[in-house]
């Protein structure tokens, strides 16, 4: 064996190490720009929320002003159009969740025929584009060409929103149906509960949170659609289709009010669901023993002798 | 027994059927009405008859407003590279550089769809305002020739699709990323370490020479200094970051991810029309879902713009049964 | 989109191989290809069974085109004869008397809430004569009610309604102010000779609106087709394709009260030649005078009082009759059929006639006003107003002004088809 003689490690050149540090670091900044990118239109929305233009043209910036923020409802018009979209949003919600839930237990639970035909039909809603959906409705709705199909109004825009919001409850639920731990419904059942009581005690709690995230999800779809919207609502108005109609002649201030609004408000509510949701997953506390006679007779048998 | 047996059977049905039941009134019967009323003659006002013959409709239709859907091919493909540019290294740096902070960053990614998109497209509008935040001072400070404008550009149309559309790309890219085994990089990252090799750099040369051919021909710029600058470019970037072990690993793991990126960005941003009105107005660049719009609303001509959604639906669903005979629907729907 | 959480997916992936549940390739084999077509097949067998019930559903109310149908909704204020609680108005933007200080009040409507108790719902969502007509057009063709009780169009728009029988017939006696204010130039036109169907809004001119700290001082419609690093890319063109061809027609010094098909052709030929040098940005509706605050168009076909009223946000905004002319056209009221509120509506028009009312919109808007007296109101109160060529053009002025021809059917099919090759529609 012979001794192989140590080797000083070699020290890397200065372009080459200035090489790697560059590129090691590129990274984080590129994806501080691109958070940058996608966050810049919402800061300038949120910007001018709190612009001071002289007249109804709310494109540069003139000078800070709150009165929008007090007054978000001072535009004639807006305040229905946001109820409107809201009622639409939560209706749809409730509707689209309860159906798509039904459909993702079936899906993965079960093996039945029809069951690839049934995965098909629940994508494709996702994989046309929203002016065909938004399109094929409103032909739908000619067709009949009677109350209270036509001439469209809420009730069409109720059942657009709750035709395109199953598909995305679907998939979400799905995901989360595909993690569940059978075996948790086995052991309630071998506990003696029947299918109905276990669905209810054991598995539905559990697929809760991803129930709870399809709501989300369908809400904020709802309440952002615009294309789809446009086709079958007729005389009624949402929030998008006042942005839109306005955007010709002058986006007001209270609209970025509104959207700034929306945004804090949706932000806020997904950080207290996540700190929520942080505090019911954290273990339990060890509960912190110092007097070692309180312990257990049976636990100081097993407890390492002190030191002699 | 057998009436047990027989409800379990029937159970996945009963839990199908409200849901598959709406479904099925509210987007298959549509469509088979669409289809039906594109075969329609006639005005709103004479009443619509059905007739075989009408199938001339379609070809109408195509030979008429061929430039705006080769249009929306054009800008649907060209958003998908931007966005699929953009997004990679975003999703690269989140799933294997993030840390504790992966569930942060990807909410930021997601963050923006909380507001409007009709106001986050009308806040481009005001950023990109031909003398606006950004291109005002730097026309001012002579950076920029006073002519120069993105607005009403195509530029300014693919941008607004990739914009919306990003998070589309990224959230899927980012999955599949994750799911790689971190031993494999490890692995190639110890084969193919050593002395340069070519691989980056002409990768990273030839994407940048085709971004700036592109941006060349979007803003209506000479398209070969552009391209050479970008391909310059797009070497230096090359050959310092995309390694071997990446282009040879990596990029191969995640293609089911991109390749669900690419769909979900790309049919959507083919009917897109809220872009192409809101960032670029002209007729030049008019998108396929400008027309079906203001043909089914402005017009009332019901049978061209349904002939003309059919195209596109057709269209689109070719490029999606190729796709998931390549990898399955069930890849697609679950790799969101 | 938190459905993309990773750590469901992951756990996806893993489940869906133990899973027998989900299929592990769902591939489209021909069986279930099979399958879902013959779906399909059903489905369309029976909308086919349906469908021409439902064809000949959308085409009986129109068997008998041009005849005054019978309204589905019977106006509710018909035997009462009072003011309703609401008033549901459409108009355009920038065509009402607006507070300078708060958007929302109208002094002319609060005048007449004051007056009739009746609390105006005012949307100014007409932004383009065809595009609006597209919104109420399915409901007036099946017999019910468009969800207006008012409305402002074109004229040949109007002419069209009154020709399809979908607007109400004005109860005269309701409107004395109309009456006797209306200017004698608008009595008898020929799409309303009874004069009891419409009631002129306000009139109008296009010609050339710029902003004068960009392209300098303008007087030609040649500007709009000169290739000008100033205003190249910044230049917008109408959607009305009556304006935009007027326009052309007299640039090219042709007639516009007198133009033919052939006119049409050439109009349309040069301005595509404006859109093949870059010049033209876009056709739009009312859009374009926002854009001019934001700088984004620097010069415009526009109307005129669009531009006055966006000055108060851009000083250097500038109308001009151009140097070939103008095109002169009337906005008019009209009352489409079934409305819920129309005692309450007639009510209005004859407000509106009211020469001190006229004057009071005239003022703001910035239009010619048909109501006589309006100007010795004005005179009174803002002499300057009152000489005002915008609002009462002088003889000199309307000499130079051209109204579009009135065309049929088959003509303005013709023309639309050719516009719209040029807008991209």
């Amino acid at each position: 064996m012979t001794d192989s003689p140590a080797v000083a490690p070699v020290q890397p050149s200065a372009v080459v190490r200035a090489g790697r540090f560059i590129t090691r670091n590129v990274l984080y900044v590129y994806t501080a720009f691109a958070i940058l990118y996608l966050m810049l239109p919402v800061a300038v929305m949120a910007l001018f929320s709190v612009n001071d233009p002289p007249g109804k043209s709310n494109v540069a910036w003139h000078g800070f002003s709150l009165d929008a923020w007090l007054n978000p409802f001072g535009v004639p018009g807006l305040l229905q159009v946001v109820e409107t979209s809201v009622a639409v949003a939560f209706i749809s919600t409730i509707v689209a969740t309860a159906l798509g839930t039904l459909i993702a237990l079936a899906l993965v639970r079960y093996n039945f025929r029809g069951s690839a035909a049934t995965n098909t039909l629940i994508f494709l809603p996702m994989a046309t584009p929203e002016i065909v959906l938004g399109a094929s409705l409103l032909t739908l709705f000619v067709a009949i060409g009677q109350p209270p199909f036509f001439p469209t109004n809420f009730l069409t825009i109720l059942i657009a929103h709750i035709m395109f919001n199953i598909s995305y409850v679907v998939v979400t639920v799905r995901a989360r149906l595909y993690g569940f731990d059978r075996h948790l419904e086995e052991a309630a059942m071998d506990l003696g509960a029947n299918e109905l009581t276990t669905f209810w005690k054991v598995t539905f709690p559990i697929i809760l949170p991803g129930i709870m995230a399809a709501a989300l999800l369908a809400f904020s779809l709802s309440i952002d659609d615009y294309v789809i919207t446009s086709f079958t609502a007729g005389r009624t108005s949402t929030f998008p289709i006042f942005i839109w109609g306005s955007a010709r002649i002058g986006v007001p201030v209270q609209v970025n009010v509104i959207g700034t609004a929306f945004f804090l408000i949706a932000v806020g509510f997904v950080a207290v669901t996540t700190v929520l949701q942080g505090r019911a997953n954290r273990p339990p506390r060890p509960a912190r023993r110092t007097d070692t006679a309180a312990q257990p007779a049976a636990d100081r048998a097993f407890a390492p002798a002190p030191e002699a | 027994m057998g009436v047990r047996r027989w409800i379990v059977r029937l159970t996945p049905y009963l839990l199908l059927a409200p849901g598959m039941l709406w479904l099925f009134v509210f987007y298959v019967y549509p469509s088979v009405q669409m289809f039906i009323s594109s075969f329609w003659s006639g005005t709103l006002e004479t009443g619509f008859t059905f007739s075989f013959d009408n199938w001339t409709t379609y070809s109408d239709a195509l030979e008429r407003y061929q430039p705006q859907f080769l249009r929306s091919l054009v800008y649907g493909g060209a958003a998908t590279i931007v966005c699929f540019l953009i997004a990679y290294p975003l999703a690269y740096t989140i799933a294997f550089r993030g840390g504790r902070y992966k569930n942060l960053l990807l909410f930021l990614v997601i963050a923006p769809f909380f507001t409007s998109f009709l106001l986050r497209t009308q806040s481009w509008k005001i950023i990109l305002g031909d003398d606006g935040i950004l291109f005002g001072p730097l026309k001012d400070l002579g950076f920029l020739p006073p002519e120069f404008r993105v607005l009403a550009t195509p530029a300014a149309v693919v941008a607004g699709i990739a914009y919306n559309f990003l998070p589309f790309m990224t959230l899927p890219i980012y999955v599949s990323l994750e799911k790689i085994d971190v031993r494999l990089v490890e692995a190639a990252k110890d084969l193919y370490a050593g002395p340069w090799r070519p691989g980056g750099t002409i990768a990273g040369a030839v994407l940048g020479g085709l971004v700036g051919a592109v941006l060349g021909g979007a803003l209506s710029y000479p398209i070969l200094p552009l391209a050479v600058a970008g391909a310059i470019l797009g070497l230096v970037i090359g050959t310092f970051l995309i390694s071997e072990s990446f282009l040879r690993v990596v990029l191969p793991l995640s293609l089911p991810g991109v390749f669900a990126g690419s769909l979900l960005t790309f049919i959507p941003a083919m009917g897109d029309f809220v872009n192409a009105e809101l960032l670029g107005g002209s007729p030049q660049t008019r998108m396929i879902g400008n027309v079906i719009q203001s043909r089914f609303l402005d017009n009332n001509d019901y049978p061209t713009a349904a002939a003309l959604s059919f195209i596109l639906m057709a269209a689109i669903l070719a490029m999606v049964a190729i796709y998931a005979r390549i990898l399955g629907t069930e890849e697609l729907t679950s790799a969101r | 989109m938190s459905a993309a959480d990773p750590e469901f997916t992951e756990e996806t992936m893993s489940e869906q191989r133990r899973s027998p549940a989900a299929p592990a390739h769902s591939e489209i084999t021909r069986r279930r290809f099979i399958q879902g077509t013959g779906l399909v097949g059903v489905t369309a067998f029976l909308t086919a069974c349906g469908t021409s019930g439902t064809g000949t559903a959308t085409s009986s109310p129109a068997a008998t085109p041009g005849a005054s149908g019978e309204p589905s909704v019977a106006p509710t204020d018909a035997a009462p004869q009072s003011p309703s609680a609401g008033l549901n108005f459409a108009n355009w933007p920038l065509y009402i008397d607006t507070d300078d200080e708060d958007e929302t009040k109208h002094k002319t409507l609060e005048d007449f809430t004051a007056m009739y108790g009746t609390v105006v719902e005012y949307s100014e969502v007409i932004n383009d004569n065809e595009e609006f007509f597209g919104t109420i057009r399915p409901a007036l063709q099946g017999g019910q009610d468009s969800g207006w009780d008012l409305v402002v169009l074109t004229d040949w728009m109007a002419a069209r309604l009154i020709r399809l029988g979908w607007v109400e017939t004005f109860d005269l006696a309701n409107m004395p102010n109309k009456v006797a204010n209306l200017q004698d130039v608008y009595k008898g036109v020929d799409f309303d000779p009874t004069d009891d169907h419409h009631a002129p809004w306000q009139s109008g001119m296009t010609g050339l609106g710029y902003d004068s700290a960009v392209t300098g001082d303008l007087s030609s419609l040649e500007a709009l087709w000169t290739d000008d690093p100033r205003w190249t890319g910044k230049v917008t063109f109408l959607t009305e394709m009556r304006d935009t061809i007027g326009l052309t027609l007299l640039k090219l010094g042709k007639d516009p009260s007198q133009a033919t098909e052939a006119d049409a052709d050439e109009a349309v030929a040069e301005i595509q030649t404006a859109l093949d040098a870059g010049i033209i940005r876009a056709f739009t509706g009312n859009e374009y005078a926002e854009d001019m605050v934001a700088g984004n168009v620097v010069l415009a076909m526009a109307w005129s009082g669009d531009v006055i009223a966006k000055q108060a946000e851009k000083e250097t905004l500038v109308w001009q009759l151009p140097d070939e002319g103008a095109m002169l056209w009337t906005d008019n009221m009209l009352i489409p059929k079934g409305a819920q509120n129309k005692y309450t509506a007639e009510l209005f028009i004859d407000f509106v006639y009211d020469p001190a009312i006229a004057a009071q919109i005239a003022a703001w808007v910035n239009y010619v006003t048909p109501v006589k007296g309006a100007q010795e109101v004005l005179a009174a109160e803002d002499p300057d107003l009152a000489e005002s060529p915008l609002i009462f053009p002088s003889d000199e002025v309307l000499s130079k002004v051209k109204i579009f021809k009135s065309l049929t059917e088959e003509e303005e099919t013709y023309f639309n088809d050719e516009f719209s090759v040029v807008t991209g529609n």
